[in-house]
């Protein structure tokens, strides 16, 4: 080997580690909770999901900003026909972190723990689709079939959870496919990944991903001390600010600060339908009248909340689908009407009178609630006031509680003692067959009167009807037809009554090259085996 | 000897109807045995009911009270439910940390307090006497939480917020001691004879104030380690405060009743000492 050639041997990896910031390179950034688990069949929470985003391997990943599956450790995959059965091939030569090869055994391994029913794995149970065993069929090394009892709506995406097992690896769970690996947990105070030296996937020029070495997660419930933190480079992202927060950023450090859109959670506010509910019977009249909701509905005046609220970085929603769900989003809704006189107009019509400034019922009943949220979310707070100004218009008195979380759950989970709650829900699923537990009048989590054992009023019959179908259906135009009906029957009755859609705002040092916040979750670091760490400021 | 019996059987007595207290408060408190998931509507209905398959375990304050000192007197102290530890495992962590936090707070607050107190004493420090007073009035005024805040956004340590919560305390009182033992008849009678400053202070008036601000010392240490939950917890320290916060938030009866526990033990521990050390000292003089 001549001299030039040795020393281009030499200086190419060198410029190399250079240019990405390596080697020693560190990502960090705050979770709020310990992660429930580390198991990752077992995830429950946004940080155990976390952990298994950058430790998973996965047969198949959704890009964030496409919304498109793309192959990961399976190159191709095929549905059947009859939506049971997904064949995978699989890539060949890859290892998990500690060596071990991964073959089509792993994935045959990872689908019996996964639905082992002792195990109530949470990923497992979208795969449940009836009481028979999911077959695993080795087709060879590198090719599985996997048949389910059931056809399964949209069955490929729900593999972008699965992270895979090593069947054979002494160290269980902890052998990841992922582009980290969990190297150390110090339970309250951080968790460190390193860098998986195996991992299957390179760049485009060869190198071997993920860039970054180490990413530390430290665990911080203050999104105060969070936000000191980004600002001293102490970390170097924060995944998800609120708006306060975000406009703090945008004015002291405006080329950290990301809007990347309106994104998939929503904010609502909806009664206490309970029959058993212990609350006066004549509040639980107003409640279960579609009128009542309506009304409120129309009092709420939803752009001054994205507007005053949100400040500016919200959008008002339009139905339970946000419409960063580019498929499943009806367009065809109109948007709510904001309308006191129209809301008073449709109370007078169910019997209630203005009197002095007071709504009162048929019976004389002062139309006065209470509505709950939990304490410390600024934003919902701040909402549940300015609605309190809104509702003072048609003559309401509505009586704000803030509690902390674990009481609320308690009141609208199992006592049902409240009257009105202000919550919102974070969705990370695009598809709407994920959100059947919520729509589903049987359901535990159909929050307005949970667990029913027939259907109260016809609409939630018909809602049943129509969620059952496009679960039970593959042809996605008829899928979008029932789903689409729902969003119009939800609209008409309001039992969810929706405020604003959020905008997914991030904070990102600029040291973090190659970052492309989305709105989907993980919504900074989801091309995080693409991220690398430069050096000072510049150009994201 | 029969004084010490009296203090351990004490001790032991408030620890085990402590815990019981703590056991029984977790349990009944609003939102005991809920869990976030309740509202994830990914979960079918039976990991629902395995979620809380753990309750049940708690769901009796009594049963749970007397199962945990059975394990306790094996030397299992249980496992934290949120997480997912084994209690001990976590003490081990965390307590040397809390250690160093209260050891630094009131080596602190006790330079700074009685420090300023004996100078405060002097007939010549007038102005410094001033100056102490109106700090210690200052932070008086401020929560701990808001004192723990401020040394986040200084970049300080949160052992200097421990300190700064116990000096007020530890300041006010052993200045009032000295003030009133310096106004004995001895110590005028001292300083008729023309003894000097030093010698009065250490020869008539420290002895006579040592048993109260002995006491005081093992009121400070209980102070310092109320400190540091809300400390600990604002100011990122991974010590046992931090853990019992996290432990009230995620209403985690397990580790409420051990650190309950710890916390009493400590208490009673140092105001026992406390009050032996002054006992014996009186004995000295007499």
């Amino acid at each position: 080997m001549n001299l030039r050639v040795r020393l281009a041997a030499l200086l190419i990896p060198l410029a190399a580690l250079s240019a990405f910031g390596q080697p020693g390179s560190q990502l960090r950034f705050c979770i709020r909770t310990d992660p429930k688990t580390l198991n990752p069949l077992m995830v429950i929470d946004d940080a155990g999901q976390t952990v298994r985003y950058l430790t998973g391997g996965v047969l198949l990943r959704l890009n964030r900003k496409t919304q498109q599956l793309e192959p990961a450790l399976a190159t191709a995959w095929k549905v059947s026909s009859n939506g049971r059965t997904i064949t995978f091939t699989l890539r060949a030569n890859v290892y998990f972190s500690d060596g071990t090869p991964f073959s089509a055994g792993d994935v045959a391994y990872t689908m019996e723990r996964l639905m082992d029913p002792a195990l109530h794995s949470p990923v497992g149970d979208s795969f449940r689709a009836g009481a028979d065993k999911v077959r695993a069929q080795m087709l060879g090394k590198n090719k599985i079939a996997i048949t389910f009892p059931a056809a399964i709506v949209g069955l490929d995406k729900l593999f972008d959870q699965v992270a895979i097992l090593s069947a054979t690896s002494p160290r269980k769970e902890m052998a990841a496919l992922g582009p980290y690996y969990l190297s150390e947990n110090k339970p309250g105070a951080y968790i460190l990944l390193r860098r998986n030296p195996n991992y299957w996937k390179h760049d485009a020029a060869g190198r071997a991903l993920p860039y970054i070495e180490s990413i530390r997660l430290d665990i911080q419930q203050n999104r105060e001390i969070e936000m000191l933190r980004l600002m001293r480079g102490e970390i170097q992202f924060i995944n998800s600010l609120d708006a306060d927060n975000y406009d703090v950023v945008k004015a002291r450090a405006p080329e950290m600060a990301v809007d990347a859109g309106v994104g998939l959670d929503s904010e609502q506010i909806w009664f206490n339908q309970v029959a058993s509910a212990p609350i006066a019977a004549y509040e639980k009249a107003w409640f279960t009248s579609t009128r009542f909701r309506q009304a409120i509905s129309e009092s709420i005046n939803r752009a001054d909340l994205a507007r005053i609220v949100y400040r500016g970085h919200a959008q008002p929603a339009a139905s339970w689908i946000s419409p960063a769900n580019k498929v499943w989003f009806d367009r065809h809704l109109p948007p709510y009407r904001y309308d006191p006189n129209g809301a008073l107009a449709l109370l007078e019509q169910e019997g209630f009178r203005l009197k002095n400034g007071r709504l009162r019922d048929r019976a004389g009943h002062v139309v006065e609630f209470s509505v709950m949220t939990n304490a410390g979310n600024r934003s919902r707070e701040r909402m549940a006031a300015m609605i309190q100004q809104d509702l003072a218009r048609i003559g309401v008195k509505l009586n704000v509680v803030t509690l902390d979380f674990p009481s609320l759950i308690e009141r609208i989970t199992r006592t049902f003692n409240y009257e009105a709650c202000l919550l919102g829900f974070v969705n990370d699923d695009l598809d709407p067959d994920a959100q059947m537990t919520v729509w589903l009048s049987s359901a535990e989590n159909h929050q307005w009167n949970p667990s029913q054992k027939t259907p109260a009023t016809a609409w939630e019959a018909e809602i049943d009807r129509l969620m059952r179908l496009q679960a039970s259906t593959l042809d996605v135009r008829k899928r979008k037809q029932a789903v689409d009906r729902v969003q119009e029957i939800v609209r008409e009755q309001e039992p969810f009554i929706y405020l604003v859609n959020k905008e997914a705002l991030a904070a990102v040092s600029p040291q973090v090259r190659n970052a492309d916040p989305v709105a989907l979750q993980p919504q900074v670091y989801w091309n995080i085996d693409t991220l690398w760490m430069g050096s000072g400021g510049g150009k994201r | 000897m029969r004084g010490m019996a009296g203090h351990a059987l004490r001790i032991v007595l408030v620890v085990v109807l402590g815990g019981f207290a703590g056991a029984a408060l977790a349990r009944y408190a609003p939102g005991w045995g809920v869990d976030d998931e309740d509202l994830n509507s990914s979960l079918s209905a039976a990991s629902h009911a395995a979620l809380h398959a753990s309750d049940a375990n708690g769901s009796n304050p009594a049963a749970f009270y007397v199962d945990y000192w059975g394990r306790l007197l094996r030397g299992d102290l249980g496992t934290s439910v949120a997480l997912h530890e084994p209690v001990s495992q976590l003490l081990k962590e965390r307590v040397p940390e809390t250690c160093k936090s209260v050891g630094a707070g009131l080596a602190l607050a006790w330079t700074m307090g009685l420090g300023l107190a004996l100078l405060s004493l002097l007939p010549v420090a007038r102005f410094a006497a001033w100056g102490a007073w109106l700090l210690a009035s200052l932070v008086l005024c401020l929560p701990a939480a808001v004192l723990a805040l401020l040394c986040v956004y200084a970049h300080a340590s949160g052992r200097l917020a421990i300190g700064l919560i116990v000096f007020p305390r530890v300041y006010q009182f052993t200045r009032n001691l000295l003030a009133r033992s310096a106004a004995l008849p001895h110590v005028l009678t001292a300083r008729a004879k023309g003894a000097g400053e030093c010698r009065i202070l250490l020869r008539h008036v420290l002895p006579v104030a040592a048993p109260q601000i002995l006491a005081l010392g093992g009121v400070s240490v209980c102070m310092a380690l109320a400190a540091c939950v809300p400390v600990e917890a604002l100011c990122d320290l991974p010590g046992i405060g931090q853990l019992a916060w996290r432990a009230a938030l995620s209403r985690d009866l397990t580790l409420l009743v051990n650190l309950t526990m710890i916390m009493t033990v400590v208490t009673l521990a140092a105001n026992s000492g406390m009050d032996l050390l002054g006992g014996l000292i009186g004995e000295g003089r007499g």
